[in-house]
C-alpha cells in the first residue's frame, strides 16, 4: 500500500480531460464528436474545433436528462448525424453529467447502430491530468481497431512524458501560476538581429506540439530570412519535430505540410528531431545534439514547448523562447530562459490550415529587419 | 474444480433488508465447503457483505483507499476469509452525501484494474444494495462483469413489489433472470406465492429458505451459518442453494407483471 506523492492542487484554470479527448478524436480523424452531456460543456474548445473541420454536436442533457438519464437522446442524436453529415467515423465523449449518472455509450451505440465505427471514450473533467482523455480516446481507438497496439504503447509513453514535462516546469509546475504576456516582441526582435549581426552563431529549435506548428515554423521561416538577408545564414542551424513518419494520420499530414512549406522557401531543417506529437522526448535529442555538435553556439531561439529542452545542454547560450501558454513565461524565467514571447491566441490560428501562418513575432523579426 | 470455465459472476438483488447479504455470504461460505474457489463482492456503502465470513471483522473498503489516496494493489483490499473465500468491499460515502453509485462504478473499474482474483475464480457474487435506485447500482451489470441475476424475496406484498421492480429494470437494460429465491418470513402460503411469482414472470423458485433464528444467533457472533452451525438444518438450506445456482443455467428474460397481478397473487 504505497500513498501517492502528495500531488499540488492546481487553481488556474487549465483544460479538461474531456477536451483533450475531443482533440484526440480529432487526430484520430473522426468526423463528428458528440459530448453527451449538457449544454454548453467544453464550448470554447467544441467551436475552436469545428474550425478544424469536425462537427462537434451534443446531447444537451437537461435537467430531466441528470434526473431519467440520456440513453434515448444519444440514440437519437447517432441517428440524426449519421443522417447529416453521412460521417465515415464517430466519437462519442463523456462528460462529467453522464459518467456520474451512469450512462453506458455502449448501450447507445448498440440502439441506435450506426453502420460505421464508433470510439466511445468514457470520460468526465475530474482528472488532475488532462492527458487522461487522451489516454481513454487511445484505448478505445485500440479497442474498435483504429490504431495498432505499436501505436497505442508509444502515444502511453509520449502521454506520460507530457505529463512529467508539464508538471516539472509547465503549466502544472505550480499552485497557481499568473498569466502574462511575456516579453515586448520588438525589443527581442531588435536583439536576435543584434547577435545575427554581430556573426553570432544560433540555433532554431521548433519543438512544436502538432498543429501549433503551422504558426511556430514561421519564427524558424524569419530568423532564417534575416540571417540569409545579413549574409550569415551559414551561422544558424534549425532543428524541428517534423519527421512525417510518426504519429497519427493527421499529425503525419501536419509535419509533411510544414516540411514543405519549409522547402518551398530554402530553408534547411539541418536535423528532424522527432514526429510533431514527440514534442515531450524531442526536446532531449535536440540536448543531446546540441552537446555533441554545438555546445560553442551562442544563442538558441526554440518555440513551441520550449521547457523541455534540457537546461544543461543551453545554460551556456542566450535563450530565446517562444511559447503560445501566457501561464508557461513564470516557469521559464525561472529556468533561465533570457527572453520569454508570448504568441496570443496562436491556436485558433493553426486550424484548419494546411501552411505554415505568419506569427506576430515572425512577422516583428521581419520588420525590425527592414528598418535597420 | 472449475479448469478451463469462466467463473460464474452472480448478482442477488432484493428489497433493502430481505436478507440478501446473509443468503450471499452462506451461498459463498457453502461452495467454498464444497471446494469451489469463491470471491464475495460487497456493493453496500454499509459494507456488510462480508463481516460473518471474517468472524465479524471490517475490511478496509475500496473507496476509502481511494479517498485517501492510496496506490491500491490487490492485498489491499482482497481479503480471505471463511475457508478461502475471498472478500471485498467497495464502500461508499456516509448516508446522504455525495454519490454512492458513482462510487459502485468507480470501486468496480479499480478492481477490475488491479486485481485477477475475479477470474480465478468458480463463483463470484456481487452483493448490491436493496433497489436498483441508479445507474451506480447496475453498473456491475452493464459494465458486462455479471453473467446471472438472483431476485430474492419473500411472500410478502412489499419485497415482492421490489423483486417485481427489479425483473423489470432487468429486463430494461436486457439482463436474463436465473432464479428467484425465497428468503421466508413466515407468512401463509409463503412457498406457494413465491412459486407461482416466480413461474408468472418466467422462471423458476430455486430455493426455500425458512426464517431461523439460529441465522440472526450467528450474525451476531460474526459467523455464517455455515461456519458457526454446519449441522443446523438451515446450513442443509443453504447448500442446496449452493449447488442449485452452481448447477444452474437457465435464465430468462423476466416478464414483469401488472401491479393489479401481483396484488391478486398475493391475497
Ligand atoms: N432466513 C433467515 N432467517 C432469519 N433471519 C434472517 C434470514 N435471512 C436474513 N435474516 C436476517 O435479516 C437481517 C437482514 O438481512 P441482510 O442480509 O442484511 O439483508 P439485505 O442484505 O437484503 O439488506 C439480518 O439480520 C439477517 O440475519
Ligand atoms: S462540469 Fe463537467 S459536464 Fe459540466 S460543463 Fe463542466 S466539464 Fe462539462
Ligand atoms: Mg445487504
Amino acid at each position: 500500500m504505497e500513498k501517492d506523492k502528495k500531488e499540488i492542487s492546481i487553481i488556474h484554470p487549465r483544460p479538461s480531460s474531456i477536451v483533450a479527448a475531443l482533440y484526440t478524436l480529432r487526430d484520430l480523424n473522426v468526423d463528428v464528436a458528440i459530448l453527451h452531456g449538457p449544454p454548453g460543456c467544453s464550448f470554447k474548445h467544441a467551436r475552436l474545433l469545428e474550425e478544424d473541420g469536425i462537427h462537434v454536436v451534443t446531447t444537451s442533457l437537461d435537467e430531466n436528462g441528470f434526473v431519467f438519464g440520456g440513453h434515448d437522446e444519444l440514440v437519437a442524436l447517432l441517428g440524426k448525424v449519421t443522417e447529416m453529415f453521412n460521417p465515415k467515423l464517430i466519437g462519442i465523449v463523456g462528460t462529467c453529467v453522464s459518467m456520474i449518472i451512469g450512462e453506458e455509450l455502449h448501450d447507445a451505440v448498440l440502439e441506435a447502430n450506426p453502420d460505421v465505427p464508433v470510439i466511445e471514450v468514457e470520460v468526465h473533467a475530474g482528472y488532475r491530468n488532462n492527458t487522461k482523455g487522451v489516454l481513454f480516446a487511445l484505448e478505445s481507438a485500440l479497442d474498435s481497431g483504429i490504431i495498432t497496439e505499436k501505436e497505442f504503447d508509444r502515444q502511453k509513453i509520449l502521454l506520460e512524458e507530457a505529463t512529467m514535462v508539464e508538471k516539472r516546469h509547465g503549466a502544472a509546475s505550480k499552485e497557481y501560476l499568473a498569466p502574462s504576456r511575456g516579453d515586448v516582441k520588438y525589443k527581442v526582435a531588435q536583439r536576435i538581429i543584434e547577435l545575427l549581426k554581430e556573426g553570432k552563431r544560433g540555433i532554431t529549435i521548433m519543438n512544436a506540439k502538432k498543429e501549433t506548428g503551422y504558426m511556430f515554423a514561421d519564427i524558424t521561416v524569419a530568423v532564417n530570412e534575416i540571417a540569409k538577408q545579413l549574409g550569415v545564414e551559414s551561422n544558424i542551424v534549425n532543428m524541428a519535430n517534423i519527421d512525417d513518419t510518426l504519429g497519427l494520420p493527421r499529425v503525419r499530414h501536419h509535419a509533411k505540410c510544414i516540411m514543405d512549406d519549409f522547402k518551398e522557401r530554402g530553408i534547411k531543417i539541418h536535423h528532424i528531431i522527432g514526429g510533431m506529437d514527440e514534442y515531450p522526448i524531442a526536446g532531449d535529442i535536440a540536448g543531446k545534439l546540441i552537446e555533441e555538435k554545438y555546445s560553442d553556439y551562442d544563442f538558441v531561439v526554440i518555440t513551441g514547448v520550449p521547457h523541455a529542452i534540457p537546461m544543461e545542454s543551453i545554460s551556456g547560450m542566450e535563450i530565446v523562447s517562444v511559447t503560445n501558454g501566457p501561464r508557461q513565461v513564470l516557469p521559464m524565467k525561472e529556468m533561465g530562459h533570457d527572453h520569454v514571447i508570448v504568441e496570443i491566441d496562436l491556436h485558433p490560428k493553426t486550424l484548419g490550415v494546411n501552411n505554415i501562418v505568419e506569427s506576430e513575432f515572425g512577422a516583428t523579426l521581419r520588420e525590425v529587419a527592414k528598418e535597420e | 474444480m472449475n479448469d478451463s470455465k469462466k467463473p460464474k459472476i452472480i448478482a442477488i438483488y432484493g428489497k433493502g433488508g430481505i436478507g440478501k447479504s446473509s443468503t450471499a455470504s452462506n451461498v459463498a461460505a457453502a461452495c467454498a465447503d464444497e471446494g469451489y474457489k469463491v470471491m464475495i463482492i460487497g456493493c453496500d456503502p454499509k459494507s456488510d457483505s462480508s463481516i460473518t465470513l471474517l468472524g465479524g471483522k471490517r475490511i478496509p473498503t475500496i473507496l476509502d483507499l481511494i479517498r485517501k489516496g492510496v496506490d491500491i494493489t490487490e492485498d489491499d483490499v482482497v481479503f480471505e476469509g471463511y475457508n478461502g473465500v475471498k472478500c471485498v468491499e467497495v464502500g461508499g460515502p456516509e448516508p446522504g452525501i455525495g454519490c454512492a453509485g458513482r462510487g459502485i462504478i468507480v470501486a468496480i473499474q479499480k478492481l477490475k484494474k488491479i486485481s485477477k482474483v475475479q477470474d480465478e475464480c468458480d463463483l463470484v457474487i456481487y452483493d448490491v444494495p436493496g433497489d436498483i435506485v441508479c445507474g451506480g447500482f447496475v453498473a456491475p451489470i452493464r459494465k458486462g462483469l455479471v453473467s446471472e441475476a438472483y431476485v430474492l424475496t419473500s411472500g410478502e406484498y412489499m419485497p415482492l413489489y421490489a423483486a417485481n421492480n427489479i425483473c423489470r429494470g432487468l429486463s430494461k437494460i436486457n439482463t436474463p433472470l436465473s432464479g428467484v429465491i425465497c428468503n421466508a418470513r413466515n407468512v401463509s402460503r409463503e412457498e406457494e406465492i413465491v412459486g407461482k411469482f416466480a413461474e408468472e414472470i418466467g422462471s423458476d423458485l430455486i430455493a426455500f429458505i425458512p426464517k431461523e433464528q439460529i441465522v440472526q444467533d450467528c450474525e451476531r457472533d460474526g459467523f455464517s451459518v455455515m461456519e458457526k452451525a454446519p449441522d443446523s438444518e438451515i446450513a442443509q438450506v443453504y447448500r442446496n442453494l449452493a449447488r442449485a445456482i452452481m448447477s444452474r443455467n437457465k435464465s430468462v428474460m423476466a416478464n414483469a407483471l401488472e401491479d393489479e397481478r401481483l396484488r391478486e397473487l398475493t391475497r
